[in-house]
């Protein structure tokens, strides 16, 4: 499915070089509005200021395991907000465990992916996302 | 994306050869504490979570060696954050040291491009050592951040768990 290449998305992850990798991908698949936080605690004032403005977020691309504020923290804050709580929100963590994905499927994630990943499985992700989405 | 070996890709893995190191050395500081109390559960599992960034980013550049060895010393440093017996904690926080201290050794051979150097590193008998280290906590549950016992899959299986769960 083809979606807006100015489509507001932010990474969140504490490791820059993961910033950097998952920026790349985005790139490569066309996207060109893309924005970065390193953990929760930076990237939720950054949600809200966004919101705020007028010109909220459209996706969110969140590392679970990060110091100040986790992903999953981040998530539930998100979905516990009205006016963004159907935000969409992709988890990225190095944890495949299955209670791992069943907490952030419980706590409203809409997909998951393991690291390490290509950029041809976050198109997939990214696909279905915006596909259940409509 | 096989970053590591993409010449286009050097300023990425020179970026998380920096990053590794900086966070090598919260590692070691996070080991003097242990040292000074192996019993510190809270210190061990702040290895476990530090480990586990450097972990995430290996694996997606392409550094498996590197992902190995911090997949191993995640597991190591969660499960040992659950035990209090003092001579088995300072046996880990011991071979915590050497590991990392191999981790900077590797890292830095990556950055130099001195792929000579990493194998003269011996890298697979240190992670022999660690798998036996990890056997001593078979009894141990908990191996990550997860809340609940562990249950480790593939992506191909999460992808059905999470068609399953209604995504």
């Amino acid at each position: 499915m083809e979606l807006k290449s100015d489509l507001k998305i932010l990474v969140v992850d504490d490791m820059g070089t993961m910033r950097k990798i998952i920026k790349k991908m985005l790139v490569q698949l066309g996207f060109n509005n893309i924005h970065e936080a390193q953990d929760g605690s930076e990237a939720w004032p950054m949600i809200k200021t966004h919101l705020a403005e007028g010109a909220p977020f459209e996706f969110v691309i969140s590392d679970w395991n990060m110091p100040g504020m986790t992903g999953i923290d981040l998530l539930k804050n998100v979905r516990a907000t009205a006016e963004i709580h159907g935000l969409p929100f992709l988890m990225v963590t190095a944890e495949a465990e299955q209670s791992n994905v069943v907490t952030a499927v419980q706590s409203g994630v809409n997909n998951y992916v393991v690291k390490p990943f290509s950029a041809q499985t976050l198109k997939e992700k990214i696909n279905t996302i915006f596909s259940n989405k409509k | 994306m096989n970053i590591i070996n993409d010449p286009d890709m050097k300023e990425i893995v020179d970026d998380f050869c920096d990053e590794a190191m900086k966070l090598y050395l919260e590692l070691d500081s996070v080991l003097d504490n242990l040292e000074d109390d192996p019993r510190n559960q809270k210190e061990m599992e702040n290895f476990g979570q530090i480990i586990d960034r450097v972990m995430g980013a290996a694996k997606s550049i392409g550094a498996e060696e590197i992902g190995k060895f911090c997949e191993l010393e995640k597991l190591i440093g969660y499960k040992a954050s659950q035990v209090t017996e003092l001579p088995l904690l300072e046996v880990v926080v011991a071979v915590l040291f050497d590991a990392n201290d191999l981790l900077k050794r590797m890292t830095k051979a990556i950055k130099t491009g001195e792929s000579k150097g990493l194998e003269s590193l011996n890298t697979q008998a240190f992670v022999t050592r660690l798998k036996w280290l990890s056997e001593k906590f078979k009894s141990i549950e908990r191996s990550s951040v997860a809340a609940t016992p562990k249950q480790q899959i593939g992506q191909a299986d999460i992808d059905n768990l999470l068609q399953d769960l209604g995504l």
